[in-house]
């Protein structure tokens, strides 16, 4: 439980009355403090130490955003509750021995590789012209045992995802959303600004996730974790990105929910404005509490829940060495 | 668990109640929150509401709910309060 609370207009956050109140110009709101696992800046928010200290205490994690463009910033990451020094020795173990840390890294791509085949194969049945991108995928897919660095390994990875994102043209077929390809800081058209967004979102949700369990999220191992602040988040998000972010930008795209009216040309970059942002956000929210029927655990899990499994199976197979197969969606 | 809290208690009480009650819920209007909530809060809360008030004098009522499925809430006048994720 506990539910993630979004600012996006100005104003202060507080510790007030042993809670949490968010005072703007609309109004004063009271927080639940017991029932927030984590709280979204987007906005021009004041905050003060005896807040962060609060949050530290409640164990409530804050997600900065730049408030001008939709950059994440970081996250005040509270005190570690849950670590366990026995699975932080563990992970590191992993990431120190070369051919354990490229296994590991390899299972993350082949989870992101397939779960983008599934998504496309989606299409595919609905009479998409993804067939193409589709082969070329699986092409790539076959190479992933042969490369012997991780580096390599990224490369790969990032060729699959270049054709995965090209495929996005036939499916969206919307001369507004045309791929072209792939920028980022900052975004040049309008679909990649969707795909940062998005990525950004499932990333902090998945560090959300990750302070519910024992791992250390610095340590990742198919991102680099020297000189990054959290990296295993990252490693993770790469399995979730196609069935989460994607097929939620299809969603929002394909029901006219967002057009090019949200959208606003800065400096070099395309950015969402806020009725944008707004209108994915809840739409995030709501993809997030979706529960799928689980096929081992037989019952029904959201999608959030799912991400913790994830990273519970990742804790195995450091710590007791029972191999990490990636969740891979059936439909 | 969705829970709707109500409370009748001696003033000096009101605003110690209201803000006990405000850590782990929603105030919809006066005397009345609303929210989801663990079993586990819900516990917390009430061990920390009998610490409060005075029990042959205040009273307070809580509706549980196990989900909202089957529920459905209907407002007539103004919405006072309610909880909002985007802000």
């Amino acid at each position: 439980m506990g539910t993630s609370v979004y600012l996006f207009s100005g104003g202060q956050l507080r510790r007030k009355d042993n809670t949490l109140v968010f005072e703007s110009p609309d109004g004063t709101k009271y927080l639940p403090v017991e029932n927030i696992q984590e709280i979204y800046l987007f906005g021009e928010v004041d905050l003060t130490k005896s807040l962060l200290e609060f949050c530290s205490q409640k164990e409530i994690l804050l997600h900065i955003f730049n408030s001008e463009y939709e950059y994440y910033m970081g996250t005040f990451y509270p005190r570690e509750h849950l670590n366990a020094g026995h699975v932080t020795v563990k992970q590191v173990e992993y990431y120190l021995d070369p051919q354990r840390r490229l296994d590991l890294a390899r299972r993350f791509v082949e989870g992101a590789a397939r779960n983008m085949l599934q998504v496309l194969k989606y299409y595919r049945n609905r009479g998409k012209k993804v067939e193409g991108h589709l082969e070329r995928i699986q092409e790539l897919e076959g190479k992933i045992p042969e490369t012997a660095e991780v580096p390599a390994l990224m490369a790969l990875e990032g060729n699959i995802r270049e054709q995965y994102y090209r495929a996005f043209d036939a499916i969206v077929l919307q001369e507004d959303f045309q791929f072209d390809r792939r920028t980022r800081r900052p975004p040049e058209n309008h679909l990649n600004t969707l795909i940062s967004f998005g990525n950004s979102l499932l990333y902090s949700a998945v560090l959300r996730e990750t302070y519910k369990t024992h791992l250390d999220p610095r340590i990742g191992y198919l991102h680099t974790s020297n000189y990054r602040r959290f990296s295993l988040n990252l490693d993770v998000a790469e399995i979730f990105k196609p069935i989460l972010v994607d097929r939620l930008i299809f969603t929002v795209l394909g029901k006219k929910m967002i057009t090019r009216r949200d959208f606003d040309a800065k400096l070099e970059g395309i950015y969402l404005k806020e009725s944008g942002r707004k209108v994915f956000v809840s739409e995030w929210e709501r993809r997030l509490g979706t529960t799928i029927r689980h096929r081992s655990i037989g019952r029904e899990v959201s999608y959030r829940r799912l991400i913790r499994l994830e990273l519970y199976k990742v804790e195995k197979h450091v710590v007791e060495g029972e191999e990490y197969r990636p969740f891979v969606a059936q439909w | 668990m969705f829970v709707i809290l109500v409370y009748d208690v001696a003033q000096k009480r009101v605003a110690k109640v209201l803000k006990k009650c405000r850590e782990y819920l929603t105030w919809v209007q006066n005397s009345v929150l609303e929210g989801e909530i663990t079993k586990a809060n819900l516990y917390r809360l009430k061990r920390e509401l009998k610490q409060i008030i005075e029990e042959d004098e205040d009273s307070v009522i809580i509706y549980i709910l196990r989900t909202t499925t089957y529920s459905e809430r209907q407002i007539m006048g103004v919405e006072k309060g309610k909880f909002d994720q985007i802000l």
